[in-house]
């Protein structure tokens, strides 16, 4: 057990970001689309979201108003509000909810705790009565996440589970698959939840781990903590396979598709792109469509086909 | 979908939402027109009962594996880049990451009025596809396949299915504006019918042969030629002499002229007085516009941007190149919803050199007019109850809310919103073609189901006010969306129990003008 649970940890976080990026990287790769935003943007908002620049005459003429920071603050803060579920569900939001916050802290945690082992690798000690006030900061941090994440996360990972399977809506499109997700976070969460209570009140024991996983001096810890680090780890490596991976890409869901009202301008390199594009060859069978030529050909007329690039 | 024998589902009037309590009880509930027994024996309809496309039965086995084999090649296709550039992230986004949350089941229209039935919610489709695609596609073992739900059979019944199934939204894309995750189910059904068009070539005719192939060869939908089209200003502009005593020469192919007015050519037949009120406004504020004669330039419609990309791309091209030719300044796109989206944002991305000229809306245009005080107006002549049917694309899909409801608010005393409206608004059952597919009995779909909750939406707009006597007013600054509403007023005998009727942005505009002396809109029933 003192070589296993370093290798599955340092396997296990590994294996997720490599598996995590390869999938962000293959979703950003996808080629530029054809537009089609849906407003509002921030969604719900009526009194001050954004206007549509068509909504001017001339438009191609006036500055058009984008505020990133807002659209990036709306999508942030929506991790920790599920706005649109409290609006429409506030009966499933009340599961949801703390599921997904117990998700969140639970990452947060185990990020915190390597960070905490860091400092005191460093000397900086980690403790309620610390000497630095870092070391207070990063003690209580670990402290509130860890038990908010175990709490939360047991509460909404039996409410999701009761909560699909009694609903009828819910229940005719989950697949074995949701439910096992359910019953694998429940028992992650629960043996974090076990491990705090009985065996690990401060963490202390966890910061331990990891500072033996950061100087290559793994220590044994006790049964309760070991089975929550391995769950831990073996979660990570199950989630690329599951659409956990909608955490991020959301972000891009809304920035890229949702809210893309970016136009084509002349000599842009959106143009390019498409110019680009335009020389893809076709292979649909459809009797209107002539196998293997480019868009550009199918679409284009002899004029056209002098004018793009 | 597998279920081999009977319907899917059964529509009965009783299950569908109720409408408003109307006390005067005058409101009687047609019934649903069912397929004659010939109708059966052609098509495949055994999704609903209705039919949209009109497949014909295959004749033999082999017939019906061609279709599911060449389903599959489509499937491929539409997942790859470089035949499905146009739409594959968003379509890969909505796929991969739908949590099936059913949040957007409520906003879906179509679902809450048909009495909540399962294929019609928004993730039905879309959860079909996906299981379809990780069995078929990505070819997923069998253990995979089981914990996923994937383990569906697939054969003609189950494609024939799923190609009427996508012609039951009407893309209004309620669905994807509720999503928290980014999903856009809406999207997945139009996917579905550019599969079905590109690949196979099934598509419904009104949209398919009798409108992009038919627009692209004679230059409208609705069959006008260049000549016809002439004939029919000589007519507009006799009616502009005759109603108003202004003799007004609509311009055409005028070269360096300031705006293109792009309109839908259905107004020309169906609603001239649409085309009337919009050259009465543009000689008032002397705008420098035209129209034009060539193929396609004076039809705005591309029924394309509802199921496939290459006829959407071919129709934009070729009015961009209209515009081109003329070496207008701008394109203004009249009030046809669809024209907007698909002219203004879905082709932005194909028109690249110098057939991105510059496109707008009529709407700021018409506000412009209205409110720079260039016209003189008196919202009394204009003292009706007025309400404002929002387009989809219009609203939702490009955020033009504000410049008509200025307009309204000037020009019509008695304005009252509908609700929800502005970019929560319901689609008024038209949309993404229904309102120009009108064979079989799936007119009756589009009224009685798609169509429902706009017949009460116009219902509770004019509340205390339905009698007769007192003449309404719906503004649908839409083509389409007039055509659905004239079917819905006409279903229901709206006009003569409760003296509704419709009309577009412009002619209340254009009843305002004091020096037109007889009124512009005339009330009998459409």
């Amino acid at each position: 057990m003192q070589i296993l649970l370093p290798i599955a940890t340092y396997f296990g976080y590994i294996f997720i970001i490599v598996m995590y990026s390869a999938k962000l990287v293959k979703y950003l790769n996808l080629p530029m689309h054809l537009r089609s935003e849906v407003y509002p943007v921030i969604p719900g908002d009526q009194t001050s979201r954004e206007k549509s620049y068509y909504e001017n005459l001339d438009w191609w003429t006036k500055p058009r108003r984008r505020n990133n920071l807002r659209r990036i603050w709306f999508l942030i803060s929506d991790y920790f509000a599920l706005r649109e579920y409290f609006r429409r569900d506030p009966g499933y939001w009340v599961v949801l909810y703390p599921w997904h916050i117990g998700f969140i802290t639970i990452i947060t945690f185990h990020i915190l705790s390597f960070f905490g082992a860091l400092f005191s690798v460093l000397g900086i000690p980690v403790t309620s009565e610390s000497s630095s006030v870092v070391g207070t900061v990063m003690y209580y941090l670990c402290l509130w996440t860890g038990a908010i994440s175990f709490t939360a996360g047991v509460f909404g990972s039996v409410g999701v589970f009761v909560k699909r399977l009694a609903t009828k809506d819910l229940r005719d499109y989950a697949t074995p698959q949701m439910y096992f997700t359910y019953l694998f976070l429940l028992a992650v969460f629960l043996s974090g939840l076990y491990a705090w209570c009985f065996v690990d009140p401060t963490f202390s024991e966890y910061r331990d781990f990891w500072k033996g996983l950061i100087t290559l001096k793994p220590i044994n810890v006790k049964p309760a903590s070991a089975l929550h680090i391995l769950l831990f780890d073996l979660l990570l490596i199950y989630l690329p396979f599951t659409r956990s991976l909608h955490y991020i890409t959301r972000l891009f869901g809304f920035l890229l598709i949702r809210w893309d009202d970016e136009p084509n301008l002349r000599g842009s390199h959106t143009e390019q792109k498409i110019n680009e594009m335009l020389n893809w060859k076709l292979s649909w069978g459809g009797p209107h469509i002539k196998h293997g030529s480019t868009w550009k050909e199918e679409v284009a007329t002899e004029s056209t086909r002098h004018e793009t690039v | 979908m597998n279920r081999q024998e009977g319907n899917l589902v059964e529509i009965h009037s009783g299950d569908l939402m109720p409408l408003p309590d109307i006390s005067d009880a005058a409101m009687q509930e047609p019934s649903l027109k069912g397929l004659t027994e010939e109708q059966k024996r052609q098509y495949e309809s055994s999704l609903d009962g209705f039919v949209a496309i009109g497949i014909p039965r295959p004749k033999d086995r082999q017939e019906e594996d061609a279709i599911v084999r060449r389903f599959l090649a489509g499937l491929e296709k539409l997942l790859d880049k470089e035949n499905n550039w146009t739409f594959l992230q968003p379509l890969v986004h909505s796929l991969e990451y739908c949590v099936k949350c059913q949040l957007c089941s409520d906003s879906c229209p179509v679902f809450v009025t048909s009495g909540r039935k399962e294929i019609y919610r928004p993730t039905f489709r879309p959860e079909l596809l996906r299981r379809i695609i990780n069995k078929y596609i990505k070819k997923q073992n069998p253990l995979l396949v089981k914990v996923t739900r994937s383990d569906i059979d697939l054969n003609f019944k189950v494609v024939a299915r799923l190609a009427e199934l996508a012609y039951r939204c009407t893309l209004c894309r309620r669905c994807a504006q509720v999503c928290p995750i980014g999903v856009d189910n809406a999207l997945v059904s139009r996917e579905i019918r550019k599969l079905f068009s590109q690949e196979l070539g099934i598509a419904p005719r009104e949209i398919h042969e009798l409108g992009t192939v038919q627009q692209l060869k004679v230059g409208s939908t609705t069959g006008i030629t260049p000549p016809a089209l002439k004939d029919l200003l000589n007519f507009i502009e006799e009616e502009i002499k005759e109603k108003t005593g202004k003799e007004i020469k609509i311009p055409l192919d005028k070269k360096g002229a300031d705006v293109l007015l792009l309109h839908n050519a259905g107004e020309f037949l169906s609603w001239p007085e649409n085309i009337e009120a919009f050259a009465i406004l543009f000689e008032a504020a002397n705008i420098r516009w035209t129209l034009s004669s060539e193929l396609a330039g004076y039809d705005a419609v591309n029924y394309g941007v509802w199921y496939d990309d290459v006829q959407m791309a071919r129709i934009a091209v070729k009015h961009a190149q209209v515009a081109k030719e003329l070496q207008v300044k701008k394109i203004s796109v009249g009030e046809c919803g669809h024209a907007h989206k698909a002219f203004i944002v879905v082709a932005d991305r194909v028109l690249t050199g110098d057939l991105n000229i510059p496109r707008e809306s009529a709407f700021p245009l018409l506000e412009h007019f209205v409110l720079s005080g260039k016209l003189r107006l008196d919202p009394g002549r204009n003292n009706f109850p007025v309400t404002l049917h929002d387009p989809c694309n219009v609203v939702r899909l490009m955020g033009i809310v504000e410049p008509q409801r200025r307009i309204l608010r000037k020009i019509c005393p008695q304005f009252v919103e509908m609700e929800p409206h502005g970019v929560d608004n319901y689609c008024c059952g038209g949309g993404s073609g229904f309102a120009v597919m009108s064979s079989r009995n799936f007119p009756d779909w589009r009224i009685h189901i798609s169509g429902r909750m706009k017949l009460k939406q116009i219902l509770e707009a004019f509340s205390g006010k339905l009698i007769p006597e007192i003449k309404k007013y719906v503004c649908a600054p839409c083509s389409n969306c007039k055509g659905q509403i004239r079917d819905i007023i006409n279903a229901y005998g709206l006009s003569e129990k409760y003296g509704i009727r419709y009309g577009g942005l412009v002619e209340l505009v254009v009843n305002a003008m004091p020096d037109i002396k007889k009124p512009f809109i005339e009330w009998e029933s459409p």
